[in-house]
């Protein structure tokens, strides 16, 4: 196979991560050297030449080859089983309407969710049960990580450089998570974006850190959601008040609670979209009243139509918390949702 | 920056205008886009909190510059 990257020879890991460091290749944690091997090796399990473009990112015009986000998923800890939803992951944050220039270099410092679905998720060992925010598993943390690596590497999106938030927050580090499907009365996520049951997906959302809740106190889907849509209504104050796509976590817990009382997915979605609301004014309480102006009664909801609602089961199975997490900037950039694997030009 | 250069290469004099904490990514957007050194206006960081005599004053300073830049003097 041949391979297009620059070969440097160092005498052992630990020179290498002072080798990658030093040159402002990693995120600040060690990474596994990218052999030529371990680059093949996933590059022949996701069945994709060196050379082929993934797609080219839209600022810059950059191509961005099959050989580089390989090398990056390596450097993150991947095992060539993972690669194909890297490859897919950032298949879907090259499309158009997820505008992948703001996201990566925006002041608001945003960071890239990735929620899998399907079958890959037991084939690769993922959890969307304990800590499924944070670490769940090996898959979704290295999937989460090769992610952040290509946007350093290959966008140069570094602290500084391109990316230019002021904040950021821990979810740069890695930011993916499995829906828990197999514990979920619910249709998958991918399911609501238009991907068959059966197939693998990742969506991609730009989104900031999630904001937790809890609400042990009730069975009642209204009032559940009345406290998720009240940390909504929290970040349309205190940070944007435009809409746009919010994710919602819902834990097994408060999953029970939806489904003894027969509400699905939409009933969900249209609730939020019916509740999740401010007045401009409100941000008179907040400190930020010099832009009111005179439109202080106008209401703004958090999602234009029910479907920005992106809702996700997840969690441990015990507690009744769970987590909307915001978009980054409104509509600017929209949730993408794309099959893994999927052939654009196979005949079937 | 972007859409400057862009703008640039489409035969549309173009004049970017960053904020003072953004010349390190003006001058990065520039060099990654093969524009090395092409001249933007630079003003003041913040301008969001900035009342409205400090914004008038600001455009003010970018509207000159961005001619100059335009026409081409001291670019």
């Amino acid at each position: 196979m041949g391979l297009a990257s620059k070969r440097h020879t160092v005498e052992d890991v630990v020179q290498a991560q002072e080798f990658f460091h030093s040159r402002g290749w990693s995120d600040g944690l060690p990474v596994v050297p990218p052999t030529a091997a371990a680059v093949e090796a996933c590059l022949e399990w996701a069945m994709l030449p060196p050379e082929h473009l993934v797609g080219i990112e839209p600022v810059r015009e950059r191509p961005i080859t099959a050989e580089k986000l390989a090398v990056n998923a390596v450097m993150a800890g991947c095992l060539p089983m993972h690669f194909p939803v890297v490859v897919a992951a950032f298949t879907a944050m090259l499309q158009e309407p997820f505008m992948l220039h703001g996201p990566t270099a925006s002041t608001g410092g945003c960071a890239i969710l990735i929620v899998i679905n399907g079958p890959v998720r037991d084939e690769l060992g993922m959890s969307g049960s304990f800590n499924a925010l944070a670490g769940s598993d090996r898959a979704t943390t290295v999937i989460g990580r090769a992610i952040r690596l290509v946007i350093y590497n290959l966008l140069d999106a570094r602290p500084g450089d391109v990316d230019r938030s002021t904040l950021g927050h821990p979810g740069k580090f890695s930011y993916c998570i499995a829906e828990d499907e197999g514990n979920s009365p619910w249709s998958p996520l991918a399911a609501d974006f238009g991907v068959p049951d059966g197939a693998s997906a990742v969506t991609v959302m730009a989104a900031g850190a999630p904001r937790q809740i809890m609400n042990e106190w009730t069975t009642e889907p209204e009032r559940i959601l009345d406290t998720f849509v009240a940390e909504m209504r929290a970040n349309m104050r205190h940070y944007s008040i435009w809409p746009g796509n919010y994710a919602i976590i819902v834990p097994p817990q408060l999953r029970s609670h939806f489904e003894d009382a027969g509400w699905s997915k939409a009933d969900i979605r249209n609730y939020v979209h019916a509740t999740a609301k401010i007045r401009r004014g409100e941000w008179h309480e907040c400190g930020k009243g010099a832009v009111v102006g005179d439109r202080g009664e106008r209401e703004y909801g958090a999602l234009s139509k029910p479907e920005d609602l992106l809702v996700i089961a997840a969690g441990g199975p015990a507690g009744g918390f769970g987590a909307i997490i915001p978009p980054w900037y409104g509509n600017k950039s929209h949730a993408v949702t794309i099959a893994i694997g999927a052939c654009v030009d196979c005949e079937i | 920056m972007h859409d400057a250069i862009i703008g640039e290469r489409l035969g549309l004099p173009s004049a970017g205008i960053m904020t003072d904490k953004f010349i390190s990514a003006a001058e990065l957007m520039a060099r990654v886009l093969g524009a090395e050194g092409y001249p933007f206006v630079t003003i003041t960081h913040p301008i969001s909190s900035a009342g409205e005599a400090a914004l008038a004053e600001q455009a003010r300073i970018a509207a000159a510059r961005a001619r100059d830049i335009i026409l081409g003097a001291n670019a």
